[in-house]
C-alpha cells in the first residue's frame, strides 16, 4: 500500500508572511489599546459627597466698599476696581467690591456694618441719614459740578417731546428708591395730576441706569428717565448706543450721588477714609483711579445741598 | 532552540492544511463566505461604531464648551451682586434643560464653590481636577468618574474676575447610543450571515452535485459499466469536464470491446498453438513409436538373425557393441515418445499417464515424488483438460528438478463435484516472483494460460526458503 499524501504544503512564502505579519500585529494592537486610555488616571466618586471646606475667616478683616446699582454690575467693576485697589493700596489693607441688586439692599448692608463705605444713590442717601444715620463724609466732582440731573428720554426716531406725550406707552425705572430714575419721573407724572400705574401703559424696573438707557434705544421702552452722569459716562464710552436716543427733558439740580459711611464705622478709620478721598487727586495713581470712573477728584459737601431731593421725595408718594 | 521552534510550527501548519483540506467542498464555500461575512460584518460594524462614537463625543464636548459658556455669561451679574439664589436657580436649570449634563457648580474669584448642583456636599477633588487661568477661554477635560467619563470644561467668568464657571456633561447617553447602534449593527451582521449561509448551501449544492453524479459514473466506470452517460447541468468549467467524461467513456467501451475481440482471439490463437503443439508432438511420438521404433526393432532382429549366422568368433564383441548400441537407440527412442507425448495418457487416461511419469523421474532424479490420487475411479477426464493437467504437472516437476534443490514433492491430484485439483508442493528453496529470469517466467505464465483457457485457475504461493506450492482447478 503506498503512502497517500494526507496533505497540502503550503508554499513556503505564504508561511513568512503569515508569521511575520502575526509579530507585526502584536505591537500595534498593543499601541492602539495603549492610545485610547485617557489622559487622567484619578477616579472621580460623583455619588460619594463630602463637606466642603469652610471659609476660613482671613486674619486681616477687609474694608468692604459697596457700590449702588446705577450701572450695571460689570461695568461697575471695571470702572471702581482700580478705585478700590488704590484705597486698598493706601490703607495696607485688602478691600472687597460688594454689589447687590437694590439700593434697599445696599441700604441694608450699610445699617447692619456689614458694609464700611458705600457709594450710593442720593435718594437712598436721603433715606438712610434719616432712617439709621448714614453719614455723608465726601462727594464726586464730575465735570466741574457737584450737582447731577434727571434726563427724560426717548427713542432717537420718536415723536415724544414730553413727558404728556408718554401717556399709554411702557416706561422703564430704574431702582424703586432711585431719584432720577424713578422719584423726579413720577413726579412729573403727578404734575400731570397722574400716577404711573394708571398713566403709563407698562413699566417696569431695569435695576441699573445704562440698562435703562439700552431699553430705550432697543425700543424696549418709549421713555426712561435716567442720571446724567451715566447718561454723559455712555455718550463717551459707547456712543452709538447713546445716538439712538434723545434727551427731551431736563431736571432740576440734585445733589450728586455722595459717599457714605456706615454707622458703625469707627471714627478713626472714618476720618482716615475721608482724607484718603479728599487727597485722591493729589497723587499719580489716584488721579488714575478717578479717571477710570470718571470723576475729577472728591470734596467736601454739606448734608444741605440734598434739601431739594428731599424735597422731592416727600412730594412723591413712594410705592411699597 | 529556533530551528525546533520554526519546525514545530510548520509541522503545525500542515496539520491546519491537511485537515483543512480533506474538508468537503460544501463546508469549504460556507465557511469562506461565512468567513467573509463575518469579517466584513465585524470589520464594518466596529468601524463605523468608533466613527460614531468619536463623532458624539467630539459634539458632547463642544456642547460642554456651549454650556459652560453660557452658564458663565449669565451668572456674572448674579455673581457680582451676591444673588446666590438666583445663581443656584440658573445652575438648576441649566441641569434641567441639558440632558447630558451632570453637574454644574461656579467657583469665586478666591477658588471656593459657592454654587453647585451636587445638594448636600461635594465631591473630593473634583474642584481641582480641572484648572483654568483668565486669559484662557475654557478648558475640557475628560474625567473618569465611577458614574464613567464625565467632559468637564471649565470657563472663566467676566475674566477670571468673578470666579469660574464648571459644567460636566455624562458619556452615558453617547454610550447607550452607541451601543443601540452596535447592536443593530450586529443584528443585521447576523441576518446577513444567515442569508448568506442559505445562499452559499444552495450553491454548493448546485456546485457539487454535477460533480457528486461526475463521481458516481466515474466508480461505475471504473467497475466495468461503460453505459454511464453523465447530463450537463450547465456550460461551466464542471459542464465541459462532464462532456469530456462522456466522450472518454464512450472511448473506454470501444477500447473494451476491442480489447475483449483481442482477447479472444489471442485465447483462440493459443488454444490452436497449444492444439497444434500437442497435434505435433502427438504426430511425432508415433512416428517415432510406429515407423522409427517399428525400423530399430527390425533392424533388432535382423542383427540377431546375423548375430546366430556369423561363424567367426572375432565378430562378436563387434556384434555385442551393435546390439546394445540398438538396443540403448531403441530405448531412448521410446523415452523421447514417452516424454514427447506418452501414449498412455491417449490410452489409459491422466492417472496412469501420471503414475508413469513419477516412475520414471523418480529413477532419474534426486527428488523424491509423492503422487496421491482421490477420486478417479470413474470415466475419464475430456481430453484437454488431461492433457493441460499432464503438461501443467510436468512443467511443475521440471521446475523442481531444475531449481529447486527441494528433497521431496507431493502431488495431490482430486477430482470431485465437476472440479479437478491439482497440488504441487515442494521442500526446495523457493523463490521471489519478482526476481524470476524471463525464461522461467514464461514457463509459468504458460502454465497459468493452459488452466484459464479451460476456465480454471492456478495460483503459486511461494516465498524464499520455503518452498513452493502450485494450486491448479479446473472445471469439467
Amino acid at each position: 500500500m503506498a503512502d497517500r499524501q494526507t496533505y497540502i504544503q503550503p508554499p513556503r512564502i505564504l508561511k513568512e508572511a503569515m508569521r511575520r505579519l502575526f509579530l507585526l500585529l502584536f505591537p500595534v494592537v498593543g499601541l492602539l489599546v495603549a492610545c485610547s486610555t485617557t489622559q487622567s488616571s484619578a477616579v472621580i466618586n460623583l455619588s460619594q459627597l463630602e463637606p466642603l471646606p469652610v471659609e476660613v475667616p482671613t486674619e486681616v478683616t477687609p474694608l468692604r466698599v459697596a457700590v449702588a446699582a446705577i450701572i450695571s454690575p460689570k461695568d461697575t467693576l471695571d470702572s471702581y476696581k482700580p478705585l478700590i485697589e488704590y484705597i486698598g493700596e493706601r490703607l495696607d489693607r485688602p478691600v472687597e467690591l460688594v454689589q447687590r441688586r437694590t439700593y434697599a439692599e445696599i441700604n441694608d448692608l450699610i445699617k447692619s456694618g456689614e458694609v464700611d463705605l458705600a457709594f450710593v444713590c442720593t435718594s437712598a442717601y436721603v433715606i438712610g441719614a434719616r432712617e439709621f444715620g448714614m453719614e455723608l463724609i465726601a462727594a464726586p466732582q464730575v465735570r466741574g459740578e457737584t450737582v447731577y440731573y434727571s434726563y427724560l428720554i426717548v427713542p432717537a426716531d420718536s415723536p415724544v417731546e414730553s413727558m404728556a406725550d408718554l401717556r399709554g406707552q411702557v416706561f422703564a425705572f430704574t431702582d424703586p428708591l432711585s431719584n432720577t430714575g424713578r422719584l423726579y419721573p413720577t413726579s412729573l407724572v403727578q404734575q400731570l395730576g397722574e400716577t404711573p400705574d394708571l398713566f403709563f401703559g407698562r413699566t417696569f424696573y431695569t435695576y441699573s441706569h445704562d440698562d435703562a438707557i439700552r431699553a430705550v434705544a432697543n425700543g424696549v421702552a418709549d421713555g426712561a428717565a435716567v442720571d446724567s452722569l451715566v447718561y454723559e459716562h455712555a455718550m463717551e464710552r459707547d456712543p452709538d448706543l447713546v445716538q439712538k436716543t434723545r434727551i427731551i427733558h431736563r431736571s432740576p439740580a440734585f445733589g450728586i450721588p455722595p459717599v457714605v459711611i456706615s454707622p458703625h464705622l469707627r471714627p478713626q478709620h472714618a476720618a482716615e477714609l475721608q482724607s484718603l478721598l479728599l487727597e485722591m487727586a493729589n497723587d499719580r495713581a489716584g488721579q488714575a483711579a478717578l479717571d477710570a470712573v470718571g470723576f475729577d477728584k472728591f470734596v467736601s459737601i454739606n448734608d444741605d445741598a440734598y434739601d431739594s431731593v428731599r424735597v422731592l421725595e416727600r412730594a412723591v408718594t413712594p410705592e411699597s | 532552540m529556533a530551528n525546533h521552534d520554526l519546525e514545530s510550527r510548520t509541522t503545525l501548519l500542515q496539520r491546519f492544511w491537511g485537515y483543512a483540506g480533506a474538508v468537503s467542498v460544501r463546508t469549504k464555500i460556507l465557511g469562506i463566505v461565512l468567513a467573509l461575512v463575518l469579517l466584513l460584518g465585524m470589520g464594518t460594524t466596529f468601524q463605523v461604531r468608533e466613527v460614531y462614537q468619536q463623532s458624539l463625543i467630539r459634539q458632547l464636548e463642544e456642547r460642554s464648551v456651549s454650556v459652560a459658556r453660557d452658564l458663565a455669561a449669565r451668572s456674572t451679574d448674579l455673581i457680582l451682586i451676591n444673588d446666590l439664589f438666583a445663581l443656584h436657580q440658573l445652575l438648576e436649570e441649566t441641569l434641567a434643560n441639558n440632558p447630558d449634563v451632570r453637574y454644574g457648580f461656579i467657583i469665586d474669584d478666591s477658588g471656593a464653590v459657592i454654587a453647585q448642583t451636587f445638594g448636600e456636599g461635594f465631591p473630593a477633588g473634583l474642584v481641582d481636577s480641572n484648572t483654568i487661568s483668565p486669559l484662557e477661554h475654557h478648558q475640557t477635560v475628560a474625567l473618569e468618574t465611577d458614574e464613567g467619563r464625565v467632559w468637564d470644561t471649565a470657563v472663566p467668568i467676566f475674566d477670571g474676575q468673578a470666579g469660574t464657571a464648571r459644567v460636566g456633561l455624562s458619556e452615558e447617553s453617547v454610550q447607550n447610543t452607541v451601543t443601540a447602534l452596535t447592536g443593530q449593527m450586529l443584528l443585521t451582521v447576523v441576518i446577513v450571515s444567515a442569508i448568506g449561509i442559505a445562499a452559499a448551501t444552495f450553491l454548493t449544492w448546485v456546485v457539487t452535485r454535477p460533480i457528486l453524479n461526475l463521481k458516481q459514473a466515474a466508480e461505475a466506470v471504473g467497475h466495468g459499466d461503460f453505459d454511464q452517460h453523465v447530463r450537463p447541468w450547465a456550460g461551466d468549467e464542471i459542464g465541459e469536464l462532464t462532456q469530456a467524461f462522456n466522450v472518454m467513456t464512450v472511448d473506454l467501451a470501444k477500447a473494451e470491446l476491442e480489447r475483449r475481440e483481442r482477447e479472444q482471439l489471442r485465447t483462440q490463437l493459443l488454444d490452436k498453438v497449444i492444439t497444434a503443439q500437442e497435434d505435433e508432438r502427438k504426430r511425432i511420438a508415433r512416428e517415432l513409436h510406429d515407423e522409427t521404433g517399428q525400423a530399430l526393432t527390425s533392424l533388432m532382429v535382423r542383427l540377431q538373425n546375423l548375430n546366430q549366422q556369423i561363424l567367426v568368433p572375432e565378430l562378436k564383441p563387434q556384434m555385442d557393441d551393435l546390439r546394445n548400441l540398438l538396443a540403448q537407440t531403441l530405448d531412448d527412442v521410446h523415452n523421447l515418445a514417452l516424454e514427447l507425448r506418452p501414449s498412455a495418457l491417449d490410452d489409459l487416461g491422466l492417472v496412469a499417464a501420471l503414475e508413469r511419469y513419477v516412475k520414471d523421474y523418480n529413477e532419474h532424479s534426486r527428488v523424491d515424488v509423492d503422487l496421491v490420487t482421490i477420486g478417479f475411479k470413474e470415466d475419464r477426464l475430456p481430453p484437454p483438460v488431461e492433457t493441460a493437467l499432464y503438461r501443467i504437472v510436468q512443467e511443475g516437476l521440471t521446475n523442481v528438478a531444475r531449481h529447486s534443490q527441494a528433497k521431496t514433492v507431493s502431488v495431490l491430484l482430486e477430482r470431485n463435484n465437476g472440479r479437478v485439483r491439482a497440488i504441487i508442493e515442494d521442500d526446495g528453496m523457493g523463490f521471489n516472483p519478482q526476481s524470476t529470469m524471463k525464461g522461467d517466467r514464461l514457463g509459468l505464465y504458460g502454465m497459468r494460460e493452459r488452466a484459464e483457457l479451460l476456465n480454471g485457475e492456478l495460483i503459486i504461493e511461494t516465498k524464499e526458503n520455503q518452498g513452493t506450492t502450485i494450486f491448479v482447478e479446473v472445471p469439467f
